[in-house]
């Protein structure tokens, strides 16, 4: 299935943790989580991908939603993702990859996220 | 194995209801992880092709309208010397829809303009290296494939 979890890093940054694989199933049991989990207090949010294997259109849609959140707020949303992955596969097949930054390094998603 | 696999030799074939659900799809989603596995084909390849299907079965569910007959999927698989490939055949009496003449949709300059749905076939056409449709009058055949060098 899947598994969410987050940890604040400071003042300003959170991290939020995925694993499993965001199918419609695994992407509906955590979408709700992830988006309360972004409109939290911290501006900068990094979400932590490269614990999923892969990632389906439902869920996608959850970190549109969870950026746009993010966004209205006045913070920034980054992913980490490894390059080459099939998640990588499907940020980019729907042109996501060039709306929410992707990072292949947690350090970069998170410097960026509070840039 | 789930209860409604019917593997009829290898790679094999499997049947989901006519009016299936979610969790039927999440079954069918790992008797295709599971027959890959068990047919050396590559993690990268099996986790496109079960991602595909899973979109491919969302679509149906979701749009495919009433289908009183079982959708059936058909896993190919064929080692050749230099090149091999893996196929997906998802059967099912919905609706006719050929996702290959759809229209594509038009890249969200913004993440503001950005839609949180519909976007299970741009997955489907960019993670499949050979994508097929037909017609045959009373169901449609979608397969979808994934190529690896030995």
């Amino acid at each position: 299935m899947s598994t969410i979890s987050f940890a604040d890093v400071g003042e300003d940054l959170r991290r939020i943790m995925i694993s499993g694989q965001l199918d419609a199933p695994g992407a509906n049991a955590i979408a709700s989580q992830l988006l309360e989990f972004a409109s939290g207090p911290k501006k900068a949010v990094v979400v932590d991908l490269s614990g999923v294997r892969f990632l389906a259109s439902v869920g996608i849609g959850a970190l549109i939603a969870s950026a746009k959140a993010v966004k209205g707020r006045g913070g920034k949303m980054a992913l980490v993702v490894d390059r080459g992955s099939t998640v990588m596969m499907s940020l980019e097949a729907t042109g996501v990859d060039q709306l929410i930054p992707v990072f292949g390094r947690i350090s970069e998603a998170e410097k960026a996220a509070l840039a | 194995m789930p209860e409604q696999a019917k593997l009829a030799g290898v790679p094999g074939t499997y049947e989901l209801p006519g009016i299936a659900d979610g969790a039927d799809a999440r079954l069918a989603s790992e008797w295709l992880d599971t027959a890959c596995r068990q047919n050396n084909v590559p993690s990268t390849q099996a986790d496109r092709l079960v991602l595909c299907l899973t979109e491919v079965l969302a679509n149906v569910i979701r749009h495919g309208g009433v289908r009183t007959q079982p959708i059936t999927l058909q896993l190919e698989i064929d080692t050749g010397q230099n090149l091999c490939e893996a196929s997906v055949t998802v059967s099912d009496g919905g609706r006719a829809f050929d996702p290959l003449s759809a229209p594509k949709r038009p890249r969200p300059a913004s993440l503001d303009e950005a839609p949180t749905s519909g976007m299970g076939l741009e997955i489907i056409r960019g993670c499949s290296d050979l994508l097929r449709y037909r017609h045959d009058g009373e169901r449609n055949h979608l397969t979808f494939g994934m190529r690896w060098k030995q």
